[in-house]
């Protein structure tokens, strides 16, 4: 095995997991009390992940030049693609700003060394997720990933409503994840094999559509489809990832409900191979598509609590990122690829942003004075004048998932759109306009929000509330960057999602 | 040079948006100061542009892979859009510095003002679809904001947010347009597509052609979108007269005349086009007479007018339809801001409660009537030109019906107007409160755009020369003032007019013997006061989303097994259509 940055790129994070651990409980030895030690994890922990920034970056330039990283040990290998390093970028900017938020966060909170060893070790798993080049480790991962996430849902052991949101996502992800494995049984029964390449080779050597192939596929659709939260089977999302602490709400919508399509689109891939196939699986994966933004909207409409609102939206922006792998699997347009993953990178951030924007406000005005009530839109009311960062983050954030110029969520969306107008179909194109129809729809949750935070008059609880820390102003200052830059110059990341795309179409075989 | 004199339009006051932003609420002065230099700087940049009219793209920036090129082109006709958005703005913002004088939050104000102002100069200036299509909803972002400016009044919020819902709604028809055009002809850029429409299938050119028509209706405040202008007048009156009068709701009128040449051969879209204005033209004018709110007056009488535009894209009169909408900015910003001196003064808008106001605010009084002049479209105001030049073009290349019609809008013009201007001018004051005429840095911007209703229309002959030398696809002749003057006052079309506005005149000095004709028309002044039952149908649509949104909301049971339950649904129904597919 050589130790290329790929190597280090998932091996120092999963290594670094016990040490960040141990680093909490050792330093009960030399410091005293829950918060030095969450301290000192932290510290581990941030300086990991700013390290794994130097082989992504090693990586990614390679990736550019047209080489590509694998890995092998024995039978198991591990291949750096374009989606493998657009989750890998995701993960990790995501991970390490809510590492740098959560220390004033988790202030006060038992257990916080474990919260930043799961963190890192999610970090770790999705990246080694978005490698996988067989069937059974790409499970592997994902039950990983899913393992990690469990935890940091319910964190607040002591919270009814957290431990209730773990149970459900538990439970749920226990059933997909059955599905999955009766799937990944069905593919090795007829093929004899559980790699990827050799699959689609097999499948494709068997020339008609073998009834199996439809079998697993669905299996597939539905099993990875929970923690995707393809409607209806994301009845966990909204308790997730309004009850877990604000920093994994980012990561959960972010990138975890990501890694479980690219998971999907993985394993669907050499199944759609059959000549023929790949439109049915289209019209499926549009269909949810649609479904999803057309029921995430309606149920965030109504909304009284913010993050239970993103975490709704979060069901709509996985419906735009199904509808731009839907337009490539159906027409092969590599710009729906391409927008599908550009919206992935996008809705990370804008939703990371969201989502620590929210948290930042919950601290200093409920968490931090020591009450777990849920933030509702009337708690933001004036919150403007005496919050005006997070404030504006979080207007930042949700102008853009609303799809409003010239911030990124709308240059995301237009490739989706623009690339389903190319495939000159009359259906894709009404799909399109009912996309862009649900983002009118969507202003009329996100608007009131901003209107109320600017209010003049503060509601009495944000004039009782304390004083937003210097880490989570940081933190949301550097991911609102992106989200203002990518919508003034939207070719900024394309080096990332061009080569993504590239990389989807591949996995479905063009 | 010249592609600096471009940008800046736009670059100046987003940068005054931001220092200003910064300002916070530090030094209110200051950023008035800042607010009105970056936003008349802009100004002077576009005039300074005037030489370069008719250019090629001064600016030309590849954006990379779908997103096409960003170029900016100056030609007559953006630019002349452009100078409209930067003085009236630059007029509205001194304005301002009066008017909203020790309110708070004056940073989010003026930044959102001048990230407007430049927003509009950009939507004027795209060479491409994309890039319009991205200012249009910028614009709609800040009128959003600026409605609900004072967010603590939940009446402005939901004005706000059904601004944006109306107007994004509409935009959806624009970004099929920009879509189709990169889909279908490789390129964003607005001049290829008039070229080449004619070779996309017929079936998507009417399609093209009616979503931009909803766009533009939307965007304009027409029928069936009008009814998010009247509630937009919560905004600050300096926003309504600025946004809400002389730029943005400009910006359904100018796309509808740039496209004209792509879409005027589609079947049906002319007539679409011609009787979208009539109906708001007439039933604006409608709503205005009944309305006693005087906001809201002004605000009917701008669907009305924008109406008179709309039509007169409709009947091919491209160059009438942007001379009326030249006048229009000025004499309804100059109403607006006069209507914003007397609400300032007597604290409110009802003009019941007003009366009597001349003899106490000379000053508005006469700038208020050169404003109404214009309206009622009488000489020697710039909107008597214009209007009657619509009509005429109405009645020689239009549907004769139509050209009824709008007469009869004409004649309806001058009744609401002369209503307006008694009610709070005249007759017995019922005002309590001691009242002040307009204050110095009111009267300044005042003074000028009373002025320029006086005199624009003597720019109607280079105006002309300026279309008919810039745009390319668009078949305009140039012509002198000193002609298109003869040409008006010797039309009887003219004269016609004139007729039928005394006669709106009439009507209201005769009102007290007219009363068995009120009577008969009350069942009409019932439905004109419930805005023809628009409002309506947009609050059952309001009402039938959140139903439908409350019922589904009970599938959220919270319940583990109906969870579950519904996966393995799920996964039988996907075996289903597999099935179904394959067999």
């Amino acid at each position: 095995m050589e130790l290329t940055p790929l190597f280090w790129l998932i091996a120092l994070p999963l290594a670094a997991t016990p040490l960040v651990y141990l680093g909490g409980h050792l330093a009960r030895l030399v410091a005293s009390g829950a918060d030095r030690r969450g301290e000192y994890a932290r510290i581990v922990a941030l300086a990991v992940l700013l390290a794994c920034w130097l082989p992504f970056a090693l990586a990614a330039q390679a990736l550019t030049r047209g080489e590509t990283f694998t890995l092998a040990w024995g039978q198991l290998s591990l291949r750096l693609d374009g989606v493998g390093l657009l989750l890998a970028a995701v993960s990790l900017a995501l991970g390490t700003l809510v590492v740098l938020y959560s220390g004033p966060y988790l202030t006060g909170e038992r257990g916080q060394e474990k919260f930043y060893a799961m963190v890192v070790a999610m970090v770790g798993v999705m990246i080694g997720l978005g490698c996988a080049t067989d069937l059974f480790n790409l499970w592997l991962w994902f039950e990983a990933m899913a393992v990690t996430s469990y935890l940091l849902v319910a964190f607040y052991r002591e919270q009814a409503a957290s431990l209730e949101a773990g149970v459900k996502y538990l439970v749920q992800s226990a059933v997909g994840s059955i599905f999955v494995l009766l799937g990944i049984g069905l593919v090795l029964a007829n093929t004899g094999s559980v790699e990827l390449q050799q699959v689609r080779e097999a499948v494709v050597a068997g020339g008609a559509l073998a009834p199996w192939t439809l079998a697993a596929g669905a299996l597939f659709l539905i099993g990875f489809g929970v923690k995707v939260a393809l409607v209806p089977l994301h009845t966990w999302l909204p308790d997730a990832h309004s009850q877990a602490p604000s920093g994994i709400s980012a990561m959960l919508s972010g990138v975890v409900i990501e890694a479980g399509l690219v998971a999907l689109l993985r394993a669907l891939g050499p199944l759609v191979a059959v000549a023929g196939s790949a439109e049915t699986w289209g019209i499926l994966l549009a269909a949810f598509g649609a479904a999803n933004m057309l029921i995430g909207n309606l149920m965030a409409l109504r909304q009284k609590q913010v993050k239970r609102m993103l975490a709704y939206s979060s069901l709509v922006h996985m419906g735009y990122m199904l509808t731009g792998v839907a337009v490539a699997l159906l027409a092969g347009e590599a710009a729906g690829a391409a927008g599908g993953l550009f919206h992935l990178l996008v809705h990370g951030l804008m939703k990371g942003l969201a989502f620590l924007a929210a948290g930042a406000l919950l601290y200093v005005l409920h968490i931090s004075l020591g009450d777990h009530h849920p933030l509702t839109i009337d708690d933001l009311a004036g919150a403007a004048r005496r919050y005006p960062l997070p404030a504006l983050a979080l207007s930042i954030a949700l102008l853009s998932l609303g799809g409003l110029p010239p911030l990124a969520g709308f240059m995301s969306k237009l490739q989706i759109f623009v690339a389903g107008i190319q495939a000159h179909n009359g259906w894709i194109a009404g799909l399109v306009i009912f996309a862009g129809l649900n983002s009118v729809l969507s202003l009329a949750y996100y608007a009131p929000v901003i209107n109320a935070m600017y209010r003049q008059q503060p509601a009495d609880i944000v004039a009782a509330g304390r004083p937003v820390p210097l880490a989570m102003n940081l933190s949301l200052a550097v991911l609102a960057l992106p989200v203002v830059a990518i919508g003034f110059w939207p070719a900024l990341t394309s080096w990332l999602t061009e080569p993504a795309g590239a990389a989807l179409l591949a996995v479905f075989g063009g | 040079m010249e592609t600096w004199l471009i940008i800046l339009p736009i670059l100046l006051p987003w940068l005054g948006a931001v220092v200003v932003w910064a300002l916070q609420e530090r030094a209110p002065r200051l950023q008035h100061a800042l607010a009105v230099a970056f936003a008349l700087g802009g100004g002077a940049a576009a005039i300074a542009l005037l030489p370069h009219a008719g250019d090629e793209a001064l600016v030309r920036v590849p954006l990379g892979t779908v997103f096409g090129d960003f170029t900016l082109v100056p030609d007559g006709l953006g630019l002349f859009l452009t100078i409209i958005a930067t003085v009236v703005g630059g007029l509205a913002v001194v304005f301002s510095g009066e008017y909203m004088r020790g309110e708070a939050q004056l940073a989010r104000y003026y930044a959102l003002v001048l990230f407007f102002i430049g927003a509009m100069a950009g939507l004027v200036l795209s060479g491409g679809f994309l890039m319009l299509f991205l200012f249009w909803e910028i614009t709609a972002f800040c009128s959003y904001a600026l409605i609900s400016f004072y967010n603590d009044d939940p009446k402005a919020v939901s004005a706000g947010v059904k601004a944006l819902i109306m107007t994004q709604f509409g935009g959806v028809g624009l970004m099929v347009l920009a879509l189709v055009a990169y889909g279908y002809l490789g390129s964003y850029d607005i001049n290829t597509f008039i070229a080449q429409a004619h070779t996309l299938p017929a079936g998507l050119l009417g399609a093209v052609a009616f979503a931009s028509l909803a766009a533009a209706a939307a965007k304009s405040a027409q029928v069936p979108f009008q009814t998010w202008l009247p509630d937009a007048m919560e905004a600050p009156t300096p926003i309504s007269a600025l946004i809400h009068a002389a730029t943005m709701v400009n910006a359904g009128v100018y796309l509808l005349a740039r496209l004209y040449p792509a879409f005027a051969e589609v079947p049906g879209w002319t007539a679409a086009v011609v009787t979208v204005g009539l109906l708001s033209a007439l039933l604006a004018a409608i709503m205005a007479l009944v309305a006693t709110d005087l906001k809201r007056v002004l605000a009917y009488s701008t669907v009305s007018q924008l109406g008179y535009m709309v039509y007169a894209v409709g009947v091919g009169g491209v160059f009438a339809s942007q001379l009326h909408l030249l006048s229009h900015s000025v004499f309804k910003a100059l109403l607006f801001l006069s209507a914003g001196a007397i609400i300032h003064a007597v604290g409110t808008r009802d003009m019941r409660q007003m009366g009597g106001l001349g003899r106490k605010m000379p000053i508005v009084r006469a700038v208020f009537v050169i404003g109404a002049l214009a309206l009622v479209g009488l000489p020697p105001a710039n909107g008597f030109f214009s209007k009657e030049l619509v009509l005429e073009e109405g009645l020689a290349h239009g549907p004769a019906w139509a050209y009824a019609g709008m007469l009869l809008g004409a004649g309806l013009t001058a009744l609401y107007t002369i209503r307006m201007v008694a009610m709070v001018f005249h007759g017995e004051s019922r005002v309590t409160k001691h009242v002040h005429d307009a204050l110095p840095l009111m009267s300044a911007p005042l003074g000028l755009l009373a002025l320029g209703t006086l005199t624009t229309w003597l720019l109607a002959g280079p105006f002309s020369g300026l279309l008919a030398r810039t745009l390319p696809f668009h078949t305009l002749e140039e012509t002198t003032t000193w002609h298109l003057v003869e040409e008006i006052f010797t039309a009887p079309a003219t004269w016609l007019a004139l007729l039928v506005i005394a006669v709106g005149l009439a009507l209201w000095f005769l009102r007290a013997r007219l009363d068995g004709l009120r009577q008969a028309l009350q069942p009409l002044s019932g439905l004109a006061a419930n805005s023809f039952g628009f409002e309506a149908l947009n609050r059952q649509i309001s009402h039938g989303v959140r139903g439908a949104a409350g019922a589904l909301s009970r599938t959220q049971t919270g319940q583990l097994n109906w969870n579950v339950a519904a996966i393995v649904g799920a996964l039988a129904l996907v075996l289903a259509i597999l099935v179904w597919r394959a067999g």
